[in-house]
């Protein structure tokens, strides 16, 4: 246990170090600028695919999260533009509007399951993009552009965070709050699967019935999970919506949705940081292609799919195997 | 972790070699140009035939010595990057421009990935060109965009008013898909419409668009018997469709859009039933095309086998761009001088007979110079080519 | 509303076909197959280059494209889908698969027939027009007479061969069909193949009516997937129900709301999702999905 736990450690150490540390140096270095926009979506995209990967832990294949993470954009937009609140006030309360939503939507459909409870979050990506072309709090077909950017934040009088219009380069801000949004969210994710609620869920995920026969609140855990699962989708669109400054009806599309599920696939289900991986696989790995030009999807889904052929289940299952053939 | 820092290295020395293949191949120092668009995906042909024209206009200059600004000979390379369509991706495309050191990028070619890239383009020093209508772009305190062709809002009353003298046109109906492009080029259309008087008889049909038979979409259109159809912000792949299953429906009005479309899809989807169908082009018909403009469409030809009319509107923005430098060669590395350079620009447009000029417009509409005035070239589709119908100036 | 119902009957003899090869490639293998959309637009561009660029018979370029479909799927489940199902731990893995399947054609066909939207000449000419109550193009009615016709030629070879016994017999219980000495792993291929043909039999059908292009290979499997989910995953029976279901409700939606302009696909999809809530498991699927 403690070898273990002081593996654990040192791998964190590493991770942060590397995050807040070594990546900003290695920019500054090559001079290679623009890699902290990619940094920062593939940071905040991992967010969302955090919860989607969430939903899998229950059993669930969720194509749903660009509608929650379309519904946080919208209500962070809304409340810094027309309410003229902190966007650091907006963030938590868009993904906690987007978690309110899940849980009125939730109630209903989770009891769908397999590849249905997957056509109808598919469905309520669509429902939701037509929502906010059709109602009139979202500006519509035009969208809300021109959003400031996020001000101060101070308690007392001391000031937490500055205002990003001031900083001299908002886009190194952006990456330092995606990559905190981030660990925050993962070390969550990770006390999550391996607490009560976890354990509860990975028997939800073997056999349903089973768990409710045993006096597993099946109803009432699904929903939570799916609430806090949507509450990361919301915090990420609201995040990427401040970087934009602008959201639209199509900022998140059935294509995101997909694109979180994928990013969950490719990293591995079996593992907490599978979607981070996956994420930085797909959307980093995108950006890298951009040499090739008109081949560039080709390359891009070939690459694609010799990994799932090399490793079905996920990037992460390598050190599985590895671990496994360490122990025999 | 180690892995992203064996991405960094290895992208970084794919960015190198690529750098030092250009530089090789080259005599002139290089201009790099952007480009940032859609070029996969459902709304590829966009960007595509943008790329396109951008790539074919750069390698005839090339061949031909290159292009001069002050005292240097550059040669022109065009950098694009596949936005996919999402403002996201675009924001990186826009990001990977400014690392380039490139100051002039066309494109987006829609209204969100336009909105999204103006922090980056205002924060990096870029002037882009994008092909989105949103005036909010275009007027201060923006002042970063320019609208790389004419915007439905000018296009379509100049239409509407023509129709309503020439051809006695009193009620109209507007027909859109349920995207935020088609949909807010819709809602100006329709008000420009009832400005002139028009009376609008439908104007809340929308069709998702993946749609694969309009007749359901177009039934209820059609039975307001308009005397004219307004098909807002059709993509190419839809009009040819919608003309057809209007045609079949038995309509016998005139049906007209404001986007570009290209002769050879209409003459594949719909054939003769898009006889008399009113769209916006470029420079490309018999009647106006220069001999730079038929060289121009033949050498288009041969580098891609095959020819987009959509191009003509899209051969302005890179020729706007180098000419203005030409006036102003402080402008390669500073875009203020750019700007500046703008309320004054004049030269001669190449690719159109007669005396038109190039220069930048937008006075009217923006409040600023944030246009580039191209030809309003209306075309009418007449048995598998585009005519033209009239031409009118934008300011 | 005999226009709505007619083109209801239009839309759903289409949907349901495409539904078709989806759904038997998920009840064999129960892989939801990202790319099918992607094998619908292939099969069209195959019949626009044999009968719109060559000028060969129709018959022939539809003939083309459910062989080089038939071909592709046969490939595509014999190196891809076989190895990843046999050794993934959770099956829906195969989405990811599937996804990367999808990104793959939609590069080759932007590659091979570019970017441009196609269409072929019309297969007979003139409208159908009862009275001002029905108007129908005639090369809609014969592609809609086509529809059917495949469809229940598609259903008496499931239900009368030898193959078609032997995929029902897989679809319904995979260890069991093994156990009684069906070849899996050739029936399973054989299976894909037929549902992939499929799609490329609905593609050569409708290019002569809508054309094709690269873009429409994504939305064309979400819409199938919607209907494989309403008639209920996996069943035949439910593929055509579902079709038919979904065409009728975009007609008569379309024509009963289309006063309220932009609402008008949001109130279906929302009709959508209630009913899946309701029924979970579509019209006459298994519960289990």
């Amino acid at each position: 246990m403690t070898h273990s736990g002081m593996r654990r450690t040192l791998a964190l150490v590493v991770f942060l170090v590397s995050v807040f540390w070594l990546i900003p140096f290695l920019i500054s270095v090559s001079g290679r600028w623009n890699f902290y926009f990619t940094l920062t979506s593939v940071a905040l995209l991992s967010v969302a695919s955090a919860g989607v990967w969430l939903t899998f832990y229950i059993g669930r294949i969720n194509i749903g999260q660009g509608a929650f993470a379309l519904i946080g954009a919208y209500v962070s937009a809304i409340l810094v533009t027309k309410a003229d609140m902190s966007f650091w006030i907006s963030l938590p309360i868009a993904g906690l509007f987007a978690g309110l939503v899940a849980v009125l939507i939730g109630l209903p459909i989770l009891r769908l399951r397999g590849v249905y409870f997957a056509m109808i979050t598919l469905v309520l990506t669509e429902v939701v993009r037509l929502a906010a072309l059709a109602l009139p709090i979202t500006n519509g077909a035009k969208g809300i552009v021109s959003i400031p950017l996020p001000g101060e934040l101070s308690i007392l009088g001391i000031t937490l965070i500055p205002d990003f219009s001031t900083l001299e380069n908002p886009k190194l801000a952006f990456y330092y709050t995606a990559c905190i949004l981030m660990v925050v969210c993962y070390g969550a994710l990770y006390r999550i699967v391996n607490s009560r609620l976890g354990h509860l869920c990975r028997s939800m995920q073997q056999n349903e019935e089973l768990a409710s026969s045993v006096g597993v609140n099946v109803a009432y855990l699904r929903v939570v999970i799916f609430a806090i699962s949507s509450f990361f989708g919301g915090v990420g669109g609201a995040m990427f919506g401040a970087i934009a400054q602008s959201v639209y009806p199509s900022s998140f599309v059935v294509k995101d949705s997909i694109d979180f599920m994928l990013n969950c696939f490719l990293g591995g289900l079996g593992y907490v940081f599978g979607p981070m991986l996956g994420t930085l696989t797909l959307y980093f790995g995108w950006d890298l292609l951009f040499e090739l030009g008109r081949y560039q999807l080709l390359v891009y889904s070939s690459v694609l799919i010799l990994l799932i052929l090399v490793l079905p289940n996920g990037l992460l299952s390598i050190r599985l195997n590895r671990m496994r053939s360490l122990r025999r | 972790m180690k892995r992203r820092s064996i991405f960094t290295a290895l992208s970084a020395a794919l960015v190198l070699a690529a750098a030092q293949g250009t530089v090789g191949l080259a005599a002139n120092p290089v201009l790099k140009v952007g480009f940032v668009g859609v070029t996969s995906g459902p709304a590829a042909a966009w960007g595509i035939s943008n790329q396109r024209s951008m790539e074919t206009r750069a390698a005839w200059i090339n061949e031909t010595g290159g292009y001069t600004i002050g005292d240097v000979t550059y040669d022109i390379e065009i950098v694009s990057f596949d936005d996919q369509k999402d403002p996201k991706r675009a924001i990186a495309g826009m990001e990977k421009m400014a690392q380039e050191g490139i100051h002039y990028v066309v494109g987006p070619n829609v209204d969100n990935g336009a909105a999204a890239v103006r922090p980056v383009a205002e924060a990096n020093g870029i002037m882009y060109f994008p092909y989105a209508f949103p005036k909010e772009l275009y007027m201060a305190p923006a002042s970063n965009a320019v609208l790389g062709m004419v915007a439905n809002y000018q296009s379509g009353p100049a239409i509407y008013k023509y129709l309503m003298e020439e051809k006695g046109v009193k009620t109209v109906a507007f027909i859109a898909a349920n995207e935020s492009d088609p949909l807010s080029q819709r809602d100006s259309g329709l008000a420009a419409a009832e400005a002139l008087g028009l009376e609008a008889v439908s104007a809340n049909v929308t069709y998702q668009v993946d749609t694969t038979d309009f007749t359901p979409v177009l039934t209820p259109v059609i039975r307001t018997r308009p005397d004219l159809l307004v098909l807002s912000g059709v993509s190419p792949a839809n009009a040819p469709q919608l003309i057809r299953s209007a045609r079949e429906l038995g309509y016998q009005g005139l049906i007209s859009t404001e986007t570009a479309q290209d002769a050879q899809v209409l003459r594949e989807g719909a054939g003769d039933l898009a006889n008399g169908f009113i769209s916006v082009g470029g420079a490309s018909t018999p009647e106006i095309a220069s001999d730079m403009m038929v060289e121009f469409v033949t050498r288009y030809t041969e580098m891609f086998g095959e020819y987009n009319d959509e191009s003509n509107t899209k051969v302005y923005a890179l020729e706007y761009i180098l000419a203005t430098l030409a006036a102003n060669p402080a402008a390669i590395e500073d875009v203020e001088e750019f700007k500046q350079t703008m309320d004054t620009f004049e030269a001669p447009n190449p690719y159109m007979k007669g005396d038109a000029m190039m220069r930048y417009v937008g006075m009217s509409s923006f409040g600023q110079r944030r246009q580039v005035a191209v030809p309003l070239v209306v075309n009418v589709f007449q048995d598998g080519e585009f005519e033209t119908l009239f031409v009118a100036e934008v300011d | 509303m005999e226009q709505v119902i007619a083109n209801g009957v239009y839309l759903g003899s289409q949907y349901a076909m495409i539904a078709l090869g989806l759904t038997l490639i998920f009840a064999l293998m129960n892989v939801l197959n990202f790319a099918h959309g992607q094998m619908y637009v292939i099969g069209g561009f195959v019949t626009y280059t044999f009968y719109g660029q060559l000028e060969l018979p129709f018959v022939l370029a539809l003939l083309m494209s459910c062989v080089t479909l038939a071909v592709l799927g046969a490939l595509i489940e014999k190196f891809l889908f076989g190895p990843v199902i046999r050794r993934s731990a959770r099956e829906e893995s195969t989405m990811l698969l599937a996804a990367g399947i999808a990104f793959l054609l939609d590069a080759i066909i932007l590659l091979v027939f570019g970017e441009k939207q196609r269409g072929v000449p019309k297969i007979v000419d003139g409208v159908f027009n009862w009275d001002f109550r029905i108007i129908m193009p005639y090369d809609r009615i014969l592609i809609c007479g086509l529809a059917i016709f495949s469809i229940v030629a598609f259903i008496t070879f499931m239900q009368f061969s030898k193959t078609g016994r032997a995929l029902r017999a897989l679809a319904q219980d995979r260890v069991a069909a093994q156990l009684m000495g069906v070849n899996v792993n050739r029936y399973s291929m054989i299976g894909f193949a037929l549902g992939a043909m499929l799609a490329g039999l609905v593609g050569g059908l409708l290019v002569t009516i809508t054309g094709i292009n690269l873009g429409m290979g994504g939305p064309t499997s979400i819409k199938a997937f919607m209907m494989v989910m309403i008639g209920g995953a996996g069943v035949i029976s439910g593929a055509i129900a579902g079709g038919f279901i979904l065409g009728m409700l975009e007609a008569v939606g379309l024509a009963v709301l289309s006063q309220y302009g932009d609402i008008t696909y949001l109130a279906i999809f929302i009709a959508l999702m209630v009913f899946l809530a309701i029924r979970p498991q579509g019209l006459m699927g298994k519960p289990w999905g």
